[in-house]
């Protein structure tokens, strides 16, 4: 079948088998290999995508559901000159272990920031209930994102001090 | 340090410590740039300069830029995509396999059973898992045949087309039914047990005689799946020279290079194993698993292989962390001081060794707890079940034991109305108390931590 969708600011016009999935179309067709299959049943959130504001399982979105929409990927967060506020405070607070379910966190993340720029520590959790982490415990992670909240809203720098006026 | 602190003196030095500007940083602002000799032999306890600094991964941002390549990010021209089809039946005998059907299909390249692989058993100290069951299917996640398809999609169906007859065995599952003696046997022995370990240390009967109280319990532990996010993952590339260079999610590349020589029969320097960055371990990618099916795949097509396990896969066809049946007699006088220890472990090994004897040997020696125990006997054994195998993962049977000393531990406390701290200091090993095993132990600090923890949370207030 034939889609049309906007992947992290760029067109695509692309042919697939009516069975692909999102996922499958980011990932093989497109080559963008950050978002991973964990399950493949919409538990663990290794392949979270940012599809019209919302993060989304790509392992459960048709390819064919996407069509005519917006998807951003963790290959659109960081420009070329800068990483993403909570790109960097996941870097800072090695947030990270394996990184597998990385790039998924960071995206549910981003989808909650950009819907509530100042969360409290539930609501973080809240948020990334829907990523499973097997290395971290979480806490590292938690505390990234409030960090980031705070740059993102000009409280304070990345190495945590205030931000006059 | 002062050597001869008390414990109390100790917590206080350790407390200012980490209320200074440089709490861990025993060297000053400036590091030597050569370290003074009478410092490569470190004072026991004393922090290195690594401890306490502010680190980053080197990898880290690559993998929040979503730039890491792990094994399914990367592909080869021309490449295909390999599934294994899994008994589904817990023990039988494998009366035929027909996979006519399967090879005709249009986009499947190659098909392989048990009968193609030249060694078709492995294993790092029983050599009893085969890498495509071939005559005898000993639990339900075992391989019988495997696929190679220009699709993933093309590859899952033509498993649906091969056909298997079984005749059904007679199986076990409990590890108590099956180390009976008329238990039905997992493997061509004479007893389901296939690995044993027993420690004595005093007269633990004379003792429990001796003891005020005798406490006897029985702790169960389950079996526990890795679940690394990232499944298992391979490709295979046999080259026109003879050569085959596998890349994998295995975390010990030598040991998979040695297993490979051995169910490939072929000399190991014509094997390349490259590992790459791993979507998380924890013990359960510590061997070979589908890596020889990938590899023959690739031989038989002349072209590279990429299989990954699904989900269910992980579950039912990789090593699990050893369910534990384990029984407790602990005999103690009036003050809580434990004067014997007597033990009894069953481990669930599944259907093969896989590192069960490692697991085996550390759970019978920790199994007495960090406790002061003149008079021990612990017999441990690992048997056979019809059963996910079991296998590395984190600890290697420590967690299991301490699960089963830890609640007898409070179980006796409770019992004897002595706080449950007090009992675990009362107990505790110190420097130069003698392990088990007879090992002299340096650098003990059981009580320091117990009472640094307890105060930490709170423990003489009752909060957490």
């Amino acid at each position: 079948m034939d889609i049309r969708l906007t992947v992290n600011g760029s067109q695509h016009a692309l042919s697939v088998p009516p069975e692909t999935t999102l996922l499958g179309l980011l990932r093989n067709q497109l080559g963008h290999t950050g978002a991973k299959l964990g399950c493949d049943v919409g538990d663990c959130g290794a392949c979270t995508v940012i599809v019209d504001g919302k993060p989304v399982n790509a392992c459960l979105m048709l390819a064919g559901q996407a069509d005519g929409r917006e998807i951003l990927t963790i290959e659109g967060l960081a420009s070329r000159e800068q990483l993403h506020p909570i790109q960097r405070a996941f870097e800072e607070h090695a947030s990270l272990q394996c990184g597998f379910c990385g790039p998924g966190v960071i995206l549910s993340a981003k989808a909650l920031l950009d819907e509530n720029p100042d969360p409290s520590r539930q609501e973080v959790r809240d948020g990334l209930a829907g990523n499973l982490c097997r290395c971290t415990g979480y806490t590292k992670m938690i505390d990234a994102v409030l960090h980031a909240a705070r740059v993102m809203r000009n409280e304070t720098d990345h190495s945590g001090a205030k931000v006059e006026g | 340090m002062n050597k001869g602190a008390t414990v109390e003196e100790k917590l206080h030095i350790a407390e200012q410590g980490l209320a200074s500007e440089n709490p861990l940083r025993v060297y000053g602002d400036t590091l030597p740039a050569v370290f003074p000799l009478e410092l490569l032999v470190p004072e026991v306890r004393q922090q290195t300069p690594a401890v306490g600094q502010r680190v980053t991964r080197p990898d880290g941002r690559m993998h929040g830029l979503g730039q890491t390549r792990y094994i399914d990010d990367m592909a080869f021209p021309g490449m295909l995509y390999a599934k294994i089809k899994r008994a589904g039946v817990a023990s039988a005998r494998i009366v035929s396999i027909d996979t006519s059907e399967a090879e005709a299909m249009p986009g499947v390249v190659a098909v392989l059973t048990g009968r193609d692989v030249p060694v078709n058993s492995f294993g790092p100290s029983f050599q009893d898992q085969p890498v495509l069951a071939d005559e005898r299917v000993f639990h339900a996640g075992d391989g019988v045949a495997a696929v190679a398809a220009v699709s993933e999609q093309i590859a899952e169906e033509a498993l649906t087309k091969i056909k298997v007859e079984y005749e059904a065995l007679p199986a076990v599952f409990d590890p108590l039914e099956a180390i009976k003696d008329d238990a039905p046997k997992v493997h061509a022995t004479e007893s389901n047990i296939y690995a044993r370990k027993v420690i004595i240390k005093g007269d633990v009967e004379q003792a429990l005689a001796a003891s005020d109280h005798v406490f006897e319990g029985q702790y169960r532990t389950q079996m526990v799946e890795h679940v690394p996010i990232e499944p298992h993952a391979s490709i295979a590339l046999w080259d026109a020279n003879g050569r085959v260079t596998v890349y994998s999610s295995l975390g010990r590349i030598t040991l998979g290079r040695a297993d490979l020589a051995r169910t490939l029969r072929m000399p190991i320097n014509r094997i390349r194993l490259v590992g790459t960055i791993v979507g998380g371990n924890f013990g359960g990618k510590n061997e070979i698993t589908q890596e020889p099916v990938l590899a023959l795949l690739s031989k038989k097509t002349g072209r590279p292989v990429k299989g990954v396990y699904t989900r269910s896969e992980e579950f039912i066809a990789s090593t699990t962390r050893h369910p534990f049946i384990m029984d407790f007699k602990t005999g103690v006088n009036r003050e809580g001081r434990i004067l014997a220890r007597k033990i009894r472990l069953v481990l669930d090994g599944g259907a093969y060794c896989s590192w069960s004897e490692t697991t085996l040997g550390k759970a019978a020696i920790l199994s007495v707890g960090p406790y002061r125990i003149d008079n021990v006997h612990v017999e441990a054994c690992v048997v056979y079940t019809n059963k996910t195998m079991t296998g590395a993962m984190r600890g290697f049977g420590a967690p299991q034991v301490c699960f089963a000393y830890e609640s007898q531990m409070d179980e006796i406390a409770s019992a004897l109305g002595i706080d449950p701290l007090e009992i675990r200091l009362r107990n505790a090993f110190e420097t130069g108390s003698i392990s088990p095993t007879g090992q002299v132990l340096d650098s003990v600090v059981v009580k320091e931590s117990l009472l640094q923890a307890a105060r930490r949370f709170g423990w003489k207030e009752g909060g957490a």
